[in-house]
């Protein structure tokens, strides 16, 4: 088994016209038994960043507060706002010891901190095969805000229909140059 | 005649110099002796009919079997040696459950048909190893009844392992003059209960008894409710408006 | 004897045959209300080794029935065969072809019947039903099996299934306002594979299909069901 397993859930992120979105899942579980349908896995790291991580929960919690420090940090140090390009490499090089910009950026690591910047979307996470084909059948460029919420929307959905370790509802982070709009959707809870 | 015959009618697996088969012919007479069924065809279904003949007041004519359910939309009526119809019938009931176990669906009236037939000349004598086989041609006669996607047909099969389809037949004691009948009446714009009245009539005509719900047995395939026996009084009903 | 001292110090050994490999690749189908889709990529590979980009697994059984095979290609060439021979058999016994859903359950008994020594397949059958209706069955290896809209199965099951309850079952999607979804997608919305069978019911229309790039006929006759072969390439990496 893997460790992904062990909690379970997953995270996808998109490219739009000058957006970006982020969406997880919120199902906490112990293997195969629920636990949680309310188990955030996206943080917001400044006001237009935001970081998902999906994982071993106990690693979800410590990372998220690692990152709250290191980036509390070099924003004392260098009196500005982390880029999100820089914070991508924050990511990588903390993990090499987890993703989610203002060009709309987007990056994803694996486990061990290697980075993808990608151009139109990064999946991870238990439900992440099942993202890939979603996301590629579903996504397009240059979508506006609006567009993006229902595309980020229905990969998620059902890519985590078809997976037994994410799913418990989803919740959808669109970001734009001055205004981030969270939503949280309804889902199947078998 | 009877002596260059005697040499060649005992093995059943040995032709006569005339390219006969004596035991087979003997088997075809022997129905000839058995009681009269008639079968009748009709575009809403098959009409099987039987006479039971009921050799003593103390038989309980109920327990008189000669036609008998093959699958849900297949029947079949004998007349010859009923024992022997057992095992044919065994085999037809295997045949059609193997079929819908396997396919998913009924199987047809001529395949069920063609199966009892395969059966019909599995005699002789075994061959070394091999199991014994029977030992002799069956004694009877069938009638087939079914429906399927090709509509309702009517098949008969003697102890050559012969199959051929009717619009209508009579096998059985009473068989010639009732297959006479049945040219002369049968049509082929016949409803169902019609055929069911003609089937009676005929029976009527051959019987040495007087015909009643106790000594004739009538069965029908239609395509609503498949296979069934008319009960005594369903029987009753139509005996009492011929 | 140096010999028998150093034998009876081996420890036990144990040898294991495995006749099982996986071959790769992705099979797909589709069924709208009077045609099928049924497609398979024609690559067969083992491990990261590519053994041939034309091995196909989509194979055509009768007028209206189209099998596809994925998982060890070994078995499921040798599966085909053995489902044609029945076919055939079937043909001579019944003088008819068989009907789609005899072969779907001819394909579990088969495959049932081989319980402890499976057939490493997943088989999805494709075709036209005898009331006109298009069909799609899917099967595990061992004979579990179900009529359905669309299936996917092989490598890229996962990336494709989910893909399909959305577009196909409208999972997750509320129809407007007094609408319905369509209970059946027109033949144009369905894509494209590297190898495609399309199986069109008796008197269906053509959908445009007779303008597919790559297209070919593969009956003679525009009366009974007729059934098409799109084959494309697509990327060679």
């Amino acid at each position: 088994m893997s460790i992904m397993e062990y909690n379970g859930g997953s995270v996808v992120a998109m490219v739009g016209k000058d957006c970006v979105a982020i969406a997880s899942d919120l199902r906490l579980g112990n293997q195969a038994l629920g636990i949680s349908s309310n188990f955030q896995k996206i943080f917001p790291v400044t006001d237009r960043i935001f970081l998902g991580l999906p994982g071993l929960a106990t690693d979800v919690t410590t990372l998220r507060e690692t990152f709250r420090f290191r980036v509390n940090m070099y924003t004392i140090k260098e009196e500005r706002e982390i880029e999100p390009e820089t914070f991508a490499h924050l990511v990588s090089s903390t993990l090499y010891e987890p993703t989610g910009g203002f060009r709309p950026f987007i990056a994803a690591t694996d486990l061990i901190g290697c980075l993808n910047f990608a151009k139109d979307f990064v999946v991870a996470g238990t439900a992440s095969t099942k993202l890939y084909g979603t996301a590629e059948g579903l996504w397009e460029p240059d979508l506006d805000p609006e567009q993006l919420f229902e595309t980020i929307s229905q990969t998620m959905l059902n890519a985590v229909d078809r997976d037994a370790y994410s799913g418990w509802g989803v919740v959808v982070h669109v970001i734009e140059k001055d205004k981030v709009t969270t939503r949280t959707l309804k889902g199947r809870m078998d | 005649m009877f002596l260059t015959r005697s040499e060649y009618d005992r093995g059943v697996n040995t032709f006569s110099p005339e390219g006969r088969l004596f035991q087979v012919e003997y088997a075809i007479e022997a129905i000839k002796l058995g009681s009269t069924t008639v079968g009748v065809k009709t575009d809403e279904g098959v009409v099987l009919g039987v006479e039971k003949r009921v050799q003593s007041p103390l038989i309980e004519s109920s327990s008189i079997e000669k036609i008998m359910e093959i699958d849900d939309h297949l029947g079949c009526a004998m007349s010859g040696l009923t024992a022997d119809a057992r095992t044919m019938i065994d085999h037809a009931r295997v045949t059609a459950q193997n079929h819908s176990f396997t396919y998913d669906e009924r199987i047809k009236v001529e395949s069920v048909t063609q199966a009892v037939c395969d059966l019909a000349l599995r005699f002789g004598e075994s061959v070394h190893d091999e199991d014994a086989m029977m030992s002799r041609p069956f004694g009877v006669a069938l009638l087939i009844a079914g429906i399927d996607e090709l509509g309702p047909q009517l098949y008969h099969t003697d102890p050559s392992g012969t199959f051929v389809r009717y619009q209508a037949k009579a096998i059985g004691s009473g068989s010639e003059a009732a297959q006479a009948e049945l040219q002369d009446k049968w049509h082929s714009k016949m409803t169902l209960k019609e055929a069911q009245t003609l089937t009676l009539r005929i029976l009527k005509q051959v019987m040495e008894e007087k015909l009643d719900r106790h000594n004739v047995q009538l069965a029908q395939v239609t395509k609503e409710k498949g296979f069934e026996i008319l009960d005594e009084t369903s029987l009753k009903a139509i005996i009492d408006e011929m | 004897m140096p010999d028998m001292v150093a034998l009876s110090r081996q420890q036990p050994q144990e040898r294991q045959f495995n006749p099982y490999s996986e071959n790769g690749g992705t099979i797909l189908a589709i069924s709208g209300a009077d045609f099928s889709v049924i497609a398979g990529d024609t690559r067969q590979s083992e491990g990261y080794s590519i053994q041939t980009r034309y091995a196909p697994k989509v194979f055509r059984l009768t007028d209206k029935a189209v099998l596809a095979v994925n998982g060890f290609a070994a078995d499921g060439n040798m599966f085909v065969k053995q489902v044609r021979q029945r076919l055939e058999w079937y043909r001579h016994a019944h003088a008819k072809d068989m009907p789609l859903r005899a072969i779907a359950r001819l394909i579990q008994t088969m495959l049932y019947a081989r319980r402890f020594f499976p057939y490493y397949v997943y088989n999805i059958l494709g075709g036209i039903e005898d009331d006109g209706s298009g069909a799609v069955y899917s099967f595990d290896p061992v004979g579990s099996y179900e009529r359905e809209s669309c299936r996917a199965a092989g490598a890229a099951q996962s990336l494709v299934q989910p893909f399909l309850d959305n577009q196909i079952y409208f999972k997750n999607q509320v129809p407007q306002p007094g609408m319905t979804h369509p209970k059946h997608l027109p033949l144009g919305t369905v894509g494209d594979g590297l190898e495609m069978f399309v199986v069109l019911a008796k008197g269906s229309p053509l959908y445009g299909l007779e303008n597919f790039d790559g297209v070919q006929e593969m009956t003679s006759t525009h009366e009974g069901e007729r059934i098409f072969v799109v084959r494309r390439n697509l990327k060679r990496d």
